[in-house]
C-alpha cells in the first residue's frame, strides 16, 4: 500500500516535473561571465561566430590586448540560436556582457525593448569615421543608436557555369521570370536538379522568400495584394514542377548550400558567407544579385551581426574603445572579407582592390546599395516565421498557394499588432 | 536503560511533545535537502510558470513587472486551432511510441532474457544508442533520411523510388516518431527485461508442467506478472512523448510548413523563437495538463490492481 502510493506520488511528481521542463528554461539564467563587475580591464564578449568569423574575431581581440597592455577580453562562446534569451535572462541575473554580437535579423527590436543594449548615441556621434558609414551601419530607435552593423551579409544567386553551358544558357538570369524560363530548361534536360535554397519555416525561409516582393516596394508592413498571391503561386509553380525539390521545405542555407556544392544543382541562392566555400568548388561557378521580380529591382534584406555594447556594462568607455579600434575601422573590414567573405559597410573598404575587382563579390556589394529595411516592431522574429511557415507549407504540399498566401497576410498582420503595431 | 527510555516506552507522557517525538522517532531531517531542492528547481519554478501563463510577459518586460490578465491567454491559446493540432499530432505520437515500445520492447526483451556474450553485447550497443545525444543521433537521421541520402539510394537500387521522409506533409511526422521510437526502444527493452528477470521461474515452470505452449506461457502468466511494470512504462512513454522535442528540432524544426509542430515544439517556438512568453508558458501548463489527464486514470489503475 506504502509502496503503491510512494509510486504514484513519484510518478505525479515526474509528470509535473518533465512536463514543466517544457517550458523551465524560459527562466534560467545567463551563463557565467557578465560583465557587471571584476577585473576592471577584463571586457566579456559574447559571440556565436563560429569558423572563419570567430578566428577574426579572436585575431582582433588578440591584437587590441596587444596594443592595450593590461587590458584582456574574454570572448564567452555562445548558441547562436539562444544568445536573445540568454542577453535577455542577462538583465535579471545582473551578469549583462560588456559586448557581445547579435543577430540583426530577428535580435534587434527585442533586444531593445529588453534593456540589454546601451544606447550608443554620444560615442557614435564622437566617432570620426562615421562619414564612412551608411545609415544601414546605425540601428536606431527613437533616433538612438543602439546597435552597429559594420559588416553585412545578403543573399544572391549562385550558379552552377559548366550545367548552364551544357544545357544551353548563355547567361545568368536577372529577373524571376528569366529565372523560371532557365530552371524549365535545366529540368526539361534532365539531368541535373533546378534550385538549391532554404524552404525551411523559419526566419531562414522567410528572409529567402521576401526578395520576390521587396524589389516590388511590397515589406513586412505592407505585405498585402495581388503581387503576394503571384509570389507565392511561383513557389507552388517551382514546387509542382521540380524545380525546387519537396526538400527544400525543411533545408536550412547551409543544407541548401551542401546541396549545390554537389555540383547537381544549376542554382543556388545563399549569401556572401559562401564565397570562401565556394572556391573549393569543383566546377565553374559565378554569381549574380538575386532576381529581380518583373517590373521591379533587386533588393534583399540586409543580415549579419550588430555589435552592442551591454546596457549593464560598467566599462562602457573600454568597451567602445574595443569597438573603435578592432571592429570599425578599415584594416577590420578588410580582413573579415578576406577571412571570412562578409561585406564591410565602410565606403573606403568597399573601394579596396581585393573587393572591387573581384567580381564574384560584387553583386553582394550591389546588393548592400539598395538593400530592404526590417520592421521596428519587437514581433520581427514572429512576423518572419509566420511567413516561413506559408513558403514551407507551399514548398512541401500541405497547402495551396492561395491558403498560404492568405494565412501569411493574416498572421504577419496580427504579429504586427501583437508587437505593439509599430513597423517601419 | 535509562528511565526516559522505560517511560516511552510505557507510552506514559514524558513531557515531550507529539512533533518532538516524532522527530525523535524518524529521520526526517534527512529530507530537508530533497525538500529544499524540489522547492528552488520545481516547485518556485512552477509558480512561475502558472505565473508567467497569468500575465502579459514580452521581452520588453520579462525583466520588471507583469502585468495580470487573467485567464487571456489560456482563451486565446486555447481558441486557436493550431494548439489542437499539436496535440492531435503529440497523442499520435505518443500512440506510436506506446506501441513500438510494448510490442518491440517485449519482443526484444524476450530475445535478450537469454544471457551469453551475444545478449551481454546487444545490450551495450542499446545502451549506448540510449545515451546518445538526440542531436547527434538526429543530425545522422537528417542524413540518411535525405532525398538523396542512404536509405533513398538503397531504395532506388532496388527499383523504388525516392522518399521524401522529412518533408512530405503526410509522412515528416511519422519519420521523426520512427526516429523518436528508435532511441526510446532500448529504455523499455532494458526495463521489460529486468520485470521478465524477475517473474519467479517456477510459475513459468507450472505452466509447462500444465502443457502450457510458449505464447501461451507469455500471454497467460509472464505478461500479467509484467502488468504493473507496464503501467509505469505506459507513464513514461506519454511523457516522452509530451517532452519530445530535440529530434524534431534537429531534423525538421515543426516543418515542413507546420506538419511537425507537436506541443514542445509549439511551446519553445512560441517563449523562445516569438519570445511571447506567457503564450509559451500557458502552451507548456496546457501540456501539463493533457499529460496529467493521461497519467492520473493509468496509476489510479495500477493502484487498485495492487491493492488487496
Amino acid at each position: 500500500m506504502h509502496s503503491t502510493r510512494a509510486r504514484r506520488g513519484g510518478a505525479l511528481l515526474l509528470t509535473a516535473g518533465l512536463a514543466f521542463g517544457l517550458s523551465a528554461c524560459a527562466i534560467s539564467d545567463g551563463t557565467s561571465g557578465g560583465g557587471g563587475g571584476g577585473d576592471d580591464k577584463t571586457l566579456t564578449f559574447w559571440s556565436y561566430y563560429q569558423g572563419t568569423q570567430a578566428d577574426w574575431l579572436a585575431a582582433q581581440a588578440e591584437e587590441f590586448e596587444k596594443n592595450n597592455p593590461g587590458v584582456k577580453i574574454d570572448i564567452v562562446k555562445t548558441v547562436g540560436d539562444q544568445q536573445d534569451q540568454k542577453l535577455l535572462a542577462s538583465v535579471a541575473t545582473g551578469d549583462t556582457p560588456d559586448l557581445f554580437i547579435n543577430n540583426i535579423v530577428v535580435d534587434y527590436p527585442t533586444l531593445v525593448a529588453g534593456g540589454v543594449t546601451a544606447d550608443l548615441s554620444e560615442y557614435w556621434d564622437d566617432f570620426a569615421d562615421k562619414d564612412q558609414f551608411s545609415e544601414s551601419a546605425t540601428w536606431t530607435t527613437d533616433d538612438k543608436v543602439y546597435n552597429l552593423l559594420p559588416f553585412t551579409n545578403l543573399i544572391g544567386l549562385y550558379y552552377n557555369q559548366d550545367i548552364l553551358s551544357e544545357v544551353g544558357i548563355d547567361s545568368p538570369p536577372t529577373t524571376l521570370d528569366e529565372l523560371q524560363a532557365d530552371l524549365e530548361i535545366v529540368k526539361a534536360h534532365g539531368q541535373y536538379e533546378g534550385i538549391a535554397l532554404s524552404g525551411a519555416p523559419t526566419v531562414e525561409g522567410a528572409w529567402l522568400f521576401a526578395p520576390q516582393l521587396l524589389g516590388q516596394g511590397i515589406d513586412y508592413c505592407s505585405f498585402e495584394g495581388p503581387e503576394v498571391d503571384a509570389a507565392f503561386d511561383r513557389v507552388e509553380t517551382w514546387a509542382k514542377a521540380g524545380y525546387t525539390p519537396q526538400a527544400t521545405a525543411t533545408w536550412d542555407q547551409n543544407d541548401s548550400w551542401q546541396q549545390f556544392a554537389t555540383g547537381e544543382y544549376a542554382f543556388g541562392i545563399n549569401g556572401n558567407w559562401q564565397l570562401g566555400n565556394a572556391a573549393e568548388a569543383e566546377f565553374e561557378w559565378g554569381t549574380t544579385q538575386y532576381p529581380a521580380p518583373e517590373g521591379g529591382t533587386s533588393v534583399v534584406y540586409p543580415g549579419g551581426e550588430g555589435f552592442g555594447i551591454g546596457a549593464n556594462s560598467d566599462k562602457k568607455d573600454l568597451a567602445w574603445k574595443f569597438l573603435e579600434e578592432a571592429v570599425l575601422t578599415p584594416e577590420a573590414g578588410e580582413s573579415i572579407f578576406t577571412i571570412a567573405g562578409s561585406i564591410p559597410v565602410r565606403a573606403d573598404v568597399a573601394e579596396l582592390p581585393a573587393i572591387k575587382d573581384n567580381a564574384q563579390v560584387q553583386p553582394f556589394v550591389a546588393a548592400a546599395q539598395t538593400s530592404g529595411s526590417w520592421p521596428k516592431n519587437e514581433n520581427t522574429a514572429n512576423i518572419q516565421k509566420a511567413l516561413g511557415e506559408a513558403v514551407s507549407s507551399v514548398i512541401s504540399g500541405q497547402t495551396s498557394a492561395a491558403d498560404a498566401s492568405a494565412a501569411a497576410i493574416a498572421d504577419i498582420k496580427a504579429a504586427i499588432e501583437d508587437g505593439g503595431g509599430g513597423c517601419s | 536503560m535509562s528511565s526516559l527510555v522505560t517511560e516511552t516506552d510505557a507510552g506514559r507522557p514524558t513531557g515531550r511533545s507529539a512533533l518532538s517525538r516524532l522527530l525523535g522517532r524518524t529521520p526526517i531531517w534527512f529530507l530537508v535537502p530533497a525538500i529544499g531542492l524540489l522547492a528552488g528547481f520545481a516547485v518556485y519554478p512552477l509558480i512561475v510558470l502558472v505565473r508567467m501563463s497569468l500575465s502579459d510577459v514580452g521581452p520588453s518586460n520579462i525583466v520588471g513587472e507583469w502585468s495580470f490578465i487573467g485567464l487571456q491567454n489560456f482563451v486565446e491559446v486555447l481558441s486557436d486551432d493550431e494548439i489542437w493540432l499539436a496535440l492531435a499530432r503529440t497523442i499520435g505520437v505518443a500512440l506510436v511510441l506506446l506501441a513500438s515500445n510494448f510490442v518491440f520492447g517485449f519482443v526484444g526483451a524476450s530475445i535478450l532474457s537469454v544471457g551469453g556474450r551475444v545478449t551481454e553485447t546487444v545490450l551495450a550497443v542499446m545502451v549506448f544508442v540510449w545515451a546518445l545525444p538526440p542531436i547527434v543521433s538526429g543530425s545522422a537521421f537528417k542524413f540518411l533520411l535525405d532525398d538523396s541520402g542512404p536509405i533513398n539510394s538503397a531504395l532506388d537500387a532496388v527499383g523504388i523510388a525516392p522518399v521524401s521522409w522529412l518533408s512530405s506533409p503526410d509522412l515528416a511526422l511519422w519519420s521523426v516518431t520512427g526516429i523518436i521510437a528508435w532511441a526510446a526502444l532500448p529504455f523499455s527493452v532494458l526495463v521489460i527485461r529486468g520485470a521478465l528477470m524477475a517473474v519467479p521461474v517456477d510459475l513459468v515452470e507450472a505452466a509447462a508442467l500444465d502443457g502450457a505452449g510458449y505464447w501461451r506461457t507469455q500471454f497467460r502468466i509472464v505478461l500479467p506478472q509484467l502488468r504493473p511494470t507496464l503501467g509505469i512504462l505506459a507513464i513514461l512513454t506519454v511523457l516522452y512523448a509530451f517532452k519530445s522535442f530535440d529530434f524534431f528540432y534537429v531534423t525538421t524544426k515543426g516543418g515542413p510548413g507546420t506538419t511537425t509542430n507537436t506541443l514542445p515544439v509549439l511551446a519553445y517556438n512560441t517563449a523562445f523563437s516569438g519570445f511571447e512568453m506567457s503564450t509559451g508558458a500557458t502552451i507548456a501548463l496546457v501540456s501539463m495538463l493533457a499529460v496529467a489527464i493521461f497519467a492520473v486514470p493509468y496509476i489510479r489503475a495500477v493502484r487498485r490492481e495492487e491493492q488487496p
